[in-house]
């Protein structure tokens, strides 16, 4: 890079970017990263397979606009249910990055963990770091296109595969493998299949790290939560400098250095190209790649381990740590208070709606008793996963009678049921020309199904 | 005062920019609108459009993201061109 682009690159807020060849390590957090990995595209890829009371488990049903989640079923209506979800979601990742940092970062963003098996990917076809840049600096010849076109070929694969299973979670994934496969796919089907595949292939494959630094809300934000208590990934400055390579087995202080060889294998595994020992920057994702090679190549020179480990701002400095601080108090206070309403919402939580519509087209009728009718459409609504018969009784003026032609209301699990109904009663008990009335709904044999809806009852008004 | 040149910001970066938060707007917007509103609802009565569900939800998160994609673009433009300005004002 010459020197007028290096200023102009100064000035862009952003660098330009280099291409990251991370490193391959081994070691206990990497195993601990890769099982988490595992075991998160796991179940990603076999949840919408799961089967429940003879459906998909969990499907977000956007054509019949219900979501199915195990034995709850939702509505449109309870839409409140899902956001409280999402703000919990959200509470918790302030409650963890509070106490453990960015584990989330390291451990289990999809960006990470599908990240993280595209590089797998293509360690396996084109080798390691060294061969992998030697790769990509060789003139194109047959074999280089050959082990690319592997390598994409692979990659395109697995992002259908992970497009696919997406658009299962919101339409039934068994009717969507058999649209598939019978090539008769409609065409907002095949075009978010192949949205998020593309998303996928992109993000995991080419976009990397730098969806971390440059698209991240999360990283941005994340330090804001972060006081001198939560975990971090750092270099141990006074053990490590002065940095410098050495024979094996030499005593860094009849050398005058560190601890550090100056090895830069650190900076090589660094899936985000940093150098964690210029200390914490906010393009650490905290995936701890670092500690377990620096690990190996303290163990290679038989010094302790932990040059670069898990600490926190106090620890490192040698002052008292706190586990349990007024932040972490608060965060811990809110999650546990949301939680429980929400446990409790949904615990009493009445899979039962009644929605009554007077006639618009007449005010009242006199029947021929000499009594003040009103006509109303009824809409039952039976969100259970049972049908139910009902009884409905309405109340609100002294001897009012409700009258139906429906010998019996069955609603079936899951449907809406219209139902006319006529109320009646006599003028003489009204109160003024409009008196409200209620409507009780109630399942027989299930006692805590049951709901009230008002209404207005008109009459011609006293004289 | 050191302004930043925030119009030598490379373009992927600016188009990342507008079509990213806009993205995510869509998709709480979407979220929030169609759980009020069923898109069957939405037709008016005197057209006679079979339209999918999936189809409705895919357009309306289209016209969400169109929609978001212009306010952040105008906040690009605005950021850019008062930079500019400053500069100038500067030199
Ligand atoms: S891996 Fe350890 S020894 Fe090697 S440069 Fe990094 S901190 Fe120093
Ligand atoms: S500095 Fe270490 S922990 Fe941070 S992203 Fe790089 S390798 Fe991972």
């Amino acid at each position: 890079m010459s020197a007028s682009q290096a200023n102009t690159s100064e000035n862009t807020l952003y660098a330009a970017h280099k291409k990251i060849y991370p490193r391959e390590v081994s070691g206990r957090f990497t195993r601990l990263r890769m099982l988490s990995v595992i075991v998160l595209l796991g179940i990603y890829y076999l949840t919408p397979l799961l089967r429940w009371d003879g459906r998909q488990a969990l499907l977000f049903d956007l054509p019949a606009r219900k979501f199915y989640i195990f034995g709850l079923t939702l509505w449109p209506q309870d839409f409140i249910y899902l956001a409280a979800l999402l703000i919990l979601a959200g509470l918790s990742l302030f409650f963890f990055t509070a106490l453990v940092g960015r584990v989330w970062c390291g451990y289990a963003c999809p960006q990470t963990v599908w990240t993280e098996a595209y590089l797998w990917m293509e360690r396996k076809i084109e080798g390691k770091r060294t061969s992998r840049m030697k790769l990509d600096k060789a003139p194109t010849s047959a074999a280089k296109i050959r082990t690319k076109t592997l390598k994409h070929t692979v990659w395109i694969a697995f992002s259908l595969w992970t497009g696919f299973t997406f658009v299962g979670y919101f339409t039934p994934i068994d009717q969507l493998a058999a649209k598939l496969f019978s090539a008769s796919l409609g065409p907002w089907e095949t075009f978010w299949i192949l949205f998020y595949s593309f998303a996928t292939y992109g993000n995991a494959g080419f976009m990397r790290e730098q969806v971390c630094m440059y698209m991240c809300p999360y990283a941005r934000f994340q330090s804001a939560m972060f006081d001198s208590d939560t975990l971090i990934v750092a270099y141990h400055p006074e053990r490590g400098d002065p940095r410098g390579s050495r024979r094996r087995g030499t005593d860094p202080k009849s050398v005058g250095l560190g601890d550090c060889i100056d090895c830069n294998v650190c900076v090589q595994v660094c899936p985000t190209g940093i150098d964690i020992r210029d200390g914490l920057q906010y393009e650490c994702i905290a995936c701890s790649a670092c500690i377990d090679a620096c690990d190996e190549i303290m163990d290679k020179m038989s010094y302790p381990r932990g040059l670069i480990r898990y600490t926190t701002e106090n620890a490192a400095q040698g002052r008292k740590q706190h586990i349990l601080r007024p932040r972490v108090m608060v965060y811990a206070t809110i999650l546990l208070v949301l939680c429980g309403i929400l446990l409790t919402n949904l615990f009493l939580r009445v899979p039962l709606e009644l929605d009554v519509i007077r006639d618009r087209n007449t005010l009242y009728r006199e029947t021929r008793e000499g009594l003040i009718e009103n006509v109303y459409t009824l809409k039952i609504l039976n969100m259970d996963s049972k049908p139910h018969q009902y009884t409905l009784t309405a109340d609100g003026i002294d001897g009012m009678k409700l009258v139906t032609d429906e010998p019996e209301i069955v609603v079936p699990a899951g449907a809406v049921q219209e139902l006319i109904v006529r109320l009646q009663a006599d003028e003489f008990n009204m109160e003024s020309r409009s008196v409200a009335v209620k409507f009780y709904l109630q399942a027989n044999q299930a006692n805590h199904l049951n709901t009230v809806e008002e209404a207005r009852f008109v009459g011609p008004g006293k004289p | 005062m050191d302004v930043p040149v925030t119009d030598k910001i490379p373009h992927t970066q600016q188009a990342i920019s507008v079509l990213w938060p806009s993205f995510l707007i869509a998709i709480v917007a979407t979220g929030v609108f169609f759980s009020a509103f069923n898109p069957r609802d939405l037709i008016p009565f005197n057209l006679d459009i079979d339209i999918s569900p999936l189809a409705a939800y895919s357009i309306g998160f289209f016209l969400f993201w169109v929609v978001a994609a212009i306010s952040s673009y105008g906040t690009l433009y605005f950021i850019i061109s008062n930079s500019r300005f400053l500069n100038k004002q500067n030199r």
